[in-house]
């Protein structure tokens, strides 16, 4: 029980991550309409750049600012492409497209970085932060989760509360009404792209140590990010923060049972199905009968 | 002085000619009202001058700065609010958030309440659960804080009641009264030409017919003749 119980924690800094990954991927889909699968990939492309510059002898808080900066300027460019030429685009085409771009900067990523070639990434937040239970809850979890939440109570507030806001939920219901009003739509558009790639790019810094520091396994990370967004229905930034979390822990809680730890991998593949065929369930009902 | 001048405009769909050679104005507290039955070319037109589709030749000024090429959103900043068809409120959005969305400097939410006194009372209501007519209101008065020089507007009586046409109508002849150019595009043709002052009649994206609203109001078959050609 306590070894399950200590899986479970330490799924927790997964958990805050993926959770803050899907919140991200919730406030691009709210107002810009993209399902964006290049999110971890953007946060990688920040990621790498701290540990290039770590490795180079830089120290490391200025190197995790320009780390940020970094993914905060890769999440423009896409955001750029994006608004540019797939501005009026189906959300589907939109989605295809950062599939097509997530290959290509996994691809460049893997090439700049040496593919496998191990990596030193510094751990920002080493030790614990309290016992819980008789278990370690170390500051990395406590962090990705309380960033997470941050994130999802300023989401709120700055889109609830201010004129940005309002524009930018206008701007996600209809842009070109939007655009006709005056409202700078490539502007705001741009600012959502590097906000979410800021913000991501310091979540996968946090979790980078305790994952193979690898450009493709951080950038694939989006797939447990999207189960977390779909549990909120791309919709609700609290429901995405919950599953995020819950994801997190039943990861954790899955690799401490040796007949199932193999394919905890495909909890979250798992998860996005259940999802769809609750969401779906009363369409389907309705065509059956 | 004319607000708005287009010259020789021709703007393609598909690579298919909608609109060729046209040449229209409209002038400071006056409304042109553009006719046509469908196809004609005329909400083509529009989106041609508010910039939601691209020209392919001619020039469209407002106060004599060409802006044919310029964004939708420069266009805006320049004076010209479109009031698009299909009455596209922000549906998530309440009535009073519509309206601040679109609250340039200068311009007060009072005044989009005195032209429809009926939105006051549905200030807090989602803009989704709005009546059609209401809906309508919403976007004239949000376009109307943008502070435009000139107003377009695509077939504001769609799918409307008569009575709330009619109180559409005055509230667009009370904005050219106080000074705005409208840009009209109507199908219903008499209430139109009832409170428009110059009237372009369109048929395959050409202006057939140029000339006084009244007279043309007073001519049916006139009228009737500019729309079947021959």
């Amino acid at each position: 029980m306590n070894a399950l119980l200590t899986s479970a924690v330490a799924g927790l800094t997964a958990g805050g991550t993926y959770a803050l990954l899907g919140v991200c991927a919730v406030f691009t889909y709210r107002l810009v309409a993209v399902v964006n699968f290049t999110g971890a990939a953007i946060g990688t492309a920040g990621t790498f750049v701290l540990i290039a510059l770590y490795e180079a002898g830089f120290p490391i808080w200025p190197s995790v600012v320009a780390g940020i900066a970094a993914g905060t300027m890769v999440g423009v460019a896409i955001g750029t492409i994006m608004t540019r030429w797939f501005g009026e685009a189906s959300a589907s085409t939109k989605a295809a497209v950062t599939v097509a771009l997530l290959v290509g900067i996994i691809a460049i990523g893997l090439r700049l970085t040496g593919g496998q070639h191990p990596h030193n990434m510094p751990e920002l937040f080493p030790g614990s932060a309290f016992r819980m239970a008789g278990v370690e809850v170390t500051i990395a979890s406590v962090l990705t989760i309380g960033l997470a939440a941050l994130f999802t109570v300023l989401a709120d507030l700055f889109l609830n509360t201010t004129k940005v806001g309002l524009n930018l939920r206008a701007l996600a219901d209809r842009p070109m009404a939007a655009e006709l009003l005056g409202i700078r739509v490539q502007l705001l558009s741009l600012l959502v792209w590097g906000m979410t790639g800021a913000f991501t790019t310091f979540a996968l810094m946090i979790i980078a140590p305790q994952r193979s520091p690898n450009f493709m396994t951080l950038s694939l990370l989006v797939v447990p990010a999207l189960a977390a967004a779909l549990v909120g229905l791309f919709r609700s930034f609290w429901r995405t923060l919950a599953g995020g979390i819950v994801l997190g822990l039943v990861e954790g809680m899955a690799s401490s049972v040796d007949s199932i730890s193999q394919y905890r991998s495909a909890i979250p593949f798992l998860v996005v199905l259940a999802v769809l065929l609750w969401s779906q369930r009363e369409a389907r009902w309705d065509e059956a009968r | 002085m004319s607000k708005l001048v287009v010259s020789n405009l021709s703007i393609n769909r598909a690579e298919l000619p909608v609109v060729s050679s046209l040449d229209i104005s409209v002038e400071s507290g006056a409304i042109s009202v553009v006719l046509g039955a469908n196809g004609a070319g005329k909400t083509t037109l529009l989106e041609g001058l508010s910039g939601i589709i691209p020209v392919a030749g001619g020039s469209i000024a407002i106060d004599g700065r060409d802006i044919h090429k310029a964004r939708p959103g420069v266009r805006s900043r320049e004076g010209l609010a479109h009031v698009e068809q299909g009455r596209t409120v922000f549906r998530q959005l309440t009535t009073e958030e519509n309206l601040k969305v679109s609250l340039h400097s200068g311009a007060d939410l009072a005044e989009a309440y005195a032209l429809f006194p009926e939105l006051v009372q549905r200030r807090t209501v989602r803009a989704s659960l709005l009546s059609g007519g209401e809906q309508q209101m919403l976007v004239i008065a949000r376009a109307l804080l943008t502070r435009p020089k000139v107003l377009l507007i695509d077939e504001m009586s769609a799918g409307l009641a008569p009575v709330i046409v009619t109180r559409l109508m005055s509230a667009v002849r009370k904005l050219a009264d106080n000074g705005l150019a409208v840009l009209l595009v109507e199908q219903f043709a008499a209430l139109a030409l009832s409170i428009g002052n110059r009237a372009y009649v369109m048929r395959r994206g050409r202006v057939v017919h140029d000339g006084d609203c009244m007279k043309l109001l007073k001519s049916p078959d006139e009228l009737h003749r500019l729309y079947l050609g021959g």
